[in-house]
């Protein structure tokens, strides 16, 4: 069940109604309805990894409870390693097995031996990723003694199967999502608004920006070797409109159903694309996982603490944990590998901390500086992108390097039979919208909001693309 | 509580309004357009009158040359449109009936489509801006699965269809921007020869029964239209050439014409000759089943 399908658009009002006339009078009764809805709504990507999310929400349960319990740094640490060990194994089975598998044998016949790698025929659960990693940040918040284990097991697997951020995030910590499951929501007309304004822009995102951009991205991509320089510029930059779209769409939505719950969800994006440099983007793109590696893997790492060799050696391991996380492929790991180059500069020259504070605009040279720094940063990202976006590392090379040498700027009639131009208007006007907007949560609610809210009802119904659906992309980490 | 069950309904009420709003607009940029494909030019058109009429799919499209017919003093158009099965060219001649037009002769390619009862959804959607309006229409698609929402919940059609008759679609019917489906009375011809040529492989293909073939023959025998049905040429490499001869074996009346052209030179793709071979291959038909009118 997709946020943005007819399932989802039934399943939605009658959880709602449940929520708030049959559940209502208590905060147990509230849970429960929420606790069945989401393993509903898991389900109806295939039932039988319910087992596996209800698993590792009892490991993730009863782990915290052993840590909590343990008298000694030992049992605290073996209950703590056990779990995790248990919780990244699975990850490791269903998500990377395969590429490991197959990148030891391409390595050994490398050198000449020759071996078939045993491969598993698993279908990645939808979600593993996140649910893994929620799990993950509550046993080591335990461990810290940053917060207690909790001892209701209904609240606990609400936190981890809540059906807002269950597949694709936002990646929420116990500290900020527990303490609103442990007491009754009370309804909020203004904080519900605001879900459904959200929901909606979400919508506009996905259907209309996502999925425009996606057409346009497969066209080029896919026969990147028949494309012209402008093309194959043009592709990454639709690719990363398109990504942009779909996650912060798909954010957007999650935020947004939850707010309709009563509950809030971390924010998970802040208009990144208008970023002054790749350290500011990095605090507004996918803040949610962000945040979890700077907190659970680069602090502990040491973080930016020591010596200079131990700051780069730190930031490349969560750059490439964090392509890696996206997907058992070269072209994620080089994707992170690429950020991580991008980064180290900044951090040597202590520049990765400038930029933190709001900014307007003027006619003035700080404001052109600050122009070029925004179009320098989404450049490059958009460079980035290619990797992301290409099949295979050799594909991604490939689409580079013809994008250098083939110097042809000439508007490119696509197999889609579509031109160039006519997704530029569109990607304008939406930069344009989340320019004038990027102090608020959605371009909505405000003056004229009815007037706004027409025109997202009427983009989407007249620009959505239905016919050609797409899944979220982020579903399949 | 209330005041955002208030709150809903108005956004309920919106999202009906837009689209209506929406769907008004569409259709009225569809009813005027009669230069986007050969859907809106045969709806938006009345009381013509034709000697001969070629309906099918590309093999029509590519394959036919009115002007030959036309030089003859045989008022000709081609209706053929790529991707369209027999379904559509059913349709597109109740279609006909409905808007009066008077033909004479209807040659109809029954060969590869005859393998099929199955429609084409990118062809079916250039009907449905005129769902409402038309009541063959609406008829003909009675049965389909997604009737009722498509005919009832305002802007469903083109939702569903949007990569067809959605915004950009409806844009360029309101500026009018012409596009080349009706140049040379429509016929479409092929000027890129694929080389070297992949053989078409027909050993999946078996001809059967096809209903809509059969209610064209009714709309045929009702209107005193004189039907000929006709296999068109592919070329010699095509493997299980014998498809063509199970199709006699089902419907004797149709009218062999796959060895008409055989020269790989008359060929763009396997299935469809270029040019030259468009132009071969109509005089063939013509000579088989008519007689100039007129003096070229």
């Amino acid at each position: 069940m997709f946020f943005n399908s007819f399932h989802f658009a039934a399943f939605l009002p009658i959880v709602f109604i449940l929520y708030w006339f049959v559940g209502h009078k208590s905060k147990i009764n509230q849970n429960y309805i929420l606790i069945l809805a989401s393993y509903y709504f898991y389900s109806c990507w295939d039932w039988r990894f319910l087992f596996l999310l209800v698993f590792s929400t009892l490991l993730d349960y009863l782990s915290a409870i052993q840590i909590e319990k343990s008298t000694t740094p030992k049992a605290r640490k073996f209950w703590l390693w056990l779990c995790v060990f248990i919780n990244v194994g699975f990850l490791g089975i269903f998500k990377y097995y395969n590429f490991f598998a197959t990148s030891f044998s391409e390595l050994l016949q490398s050198f000449g031996f020759n071996s078939s790698p045993l491969l598993l025929k698993v279908i990645l659960p939808v979600g593993i990723s996140f649910y893994t990693f929620h799990g993950l940040s509550y046993i080591i918040d335990i461990y810290y003694k940053r917060i207690y284990a909790e001892k209701n097991f209904v609240d606990y697997s609400l936190f981890v199967s809540y059906f807002p951020l269950l597949v694709a995030g936002p990646i929420e910590r116990a500290t900020h999502l527990l303490p609103q499951l442990k007491r009754r929501r009370k309804f909020n007309f203004d904080k519900a608004k605001e879900g459904v304004y959200q929901i909606i822009w979400g919508l506009v995102k996905k259907v209309v920006i996502a999925d425009t951009c996606a057409n346009y991205t497969n066209a080029i991509f896919d026969q990147y070797q028949s494309m012209n320089s402008l093309s194959l510029i043009l592709g990454a930059v639709y690719f990363a409109f398109q990504i942009y779209g779909d996650f912060s769409g798909y954010s957007d939505i999650a935020l947004g159903t939850s707010k309709l719950f009563g509950i809030d969800l971390l924010k998970n994006f802040n208009y990144p694309y208008f970023s002054r440099d790749i350290a500011e983007f990095w605090r507004k793109w996918h803040i949610s996982l962000t945040t979890w590696f700077r907190d659970y893997l680069y602090i502990p790492l040491g973080g930016s603490k020591g010596s200079k060799w131990m700051k780069v050696r730190n930031t490349f391991i969560i750059f490439l944990v964090s392509g890696f996380w996206h997907g058992a492929s070269w072209t994620f790991i080089a994707w992170g590998l690429i950020n991580a180059l991008y980064f180290i500069p900044l951090l040597l020259l202590n520049r990765n901390r400038r930029n933190l504070e709001d900014f307007t605009l003027g006619f003035n040279v700080e404001s052109i500086r600050t122009i070029f720094n925004i179009l320098l940063t989404f450049s490059i990202t958009c460079f980035a992108w290619i990797f992301f976006r290409a099949r295979t590392i050799s594909d991604a090379f490939q689409y580079i390097k013809r994008l250098f040498e083939n110097q042809v700027f000439t508007e490119q009639y696509f197999s889609i039979e579509r031109y160039n131009h006519e997704i530029i208007a569109l990607l304008l006007v939406f930069v344009l919208v989340e320019w004038n907007n990027r102090t608020k949560i959605e371009p909505i609610s405000g003056k004229y909001s009815w007037l706004k809210l027409g025109l997202c009802l009427a983009a989407i119904v007249a620009l959505g693309v239905f016919s050609d659906y797409k899944e979220f992309i982020y579903f399949q980490f | 509580m209330k005041r955002f069950a208030l709150f809903t309904v108005k956004i309920i009420a919106l999202l009906v309004l837009v689209s209506v709003l929406l769907d008004v607009l569409y259709t009225a940029v569809y009813l005027q357009s009669n230069s986007r494909n050969k859907i809106d030019y045969l709806y938006n058109s009345k009381d013509k009158n034709y000697d001969v009429v070629f309906l099918g799919s590309s093999r029509v499209n590519n394959h036919f040359v009115p002007k030959i017919f036309n030089d003859k003093g045989y008022k000709t158009f081609n209706f053929g449109i790529t991707r369209s099965r027999l379904e559509e060219s059913a349709l597109m001649l109740k279609l006909m009936m409905e808007r009066h037009y008077k033909i004479k002769n209807l040659i109809l390619q029954v060969d590869l489509n005859i393998n099929t009862n199955d429609h084409s959804e990118a062809i079916r959607s250039l009907f449905m801006p005129y769902l409402h309006q038309s009541e063959t229409i609406r008829k003909y698609y009675s049965n389909i699965p997604e009737y009722n929402e498509l005919l009832y919940i305002p802007f469903y059609r083109y939702m569903h269809y949007d990569a067809k008759i959605g915004f950009r679609e409806m844009y360029f019917s309101l500026v009018h921007k012409r596009t080349n489906n009706l140049d040379n009375d429509g016929f479409h011809p092929l000027t890129k020869d694929e080389r070297p040529m992949v053989a078409a492989d027909l050993s999946k293909y078996y001809p059967k029964k096809n209903i809509a073939y059969e209610e064209i023959k009714a709309i045929c025998k009702k209107n005193n239209i004189n039907l000929i049905a006709l296999t068109t040429p592919m070329c010699m490499s095509t493997i299980n050439r014998d498809y063509f001869n199970h199709i006699r074996e089902v419907y004797p009346e149709i009218h062999n014409f796959e060895n008409a052209v055989t020269d790989d030179k008359y060929f763009a793709t396997c299935g469809h000759m270029n040019e030259k071979g468009a132009i071969a291959f109509t005089k063939i038909v013509f000579d088989a089943f008519f007689k100039p009118k007129s003096n070229p």
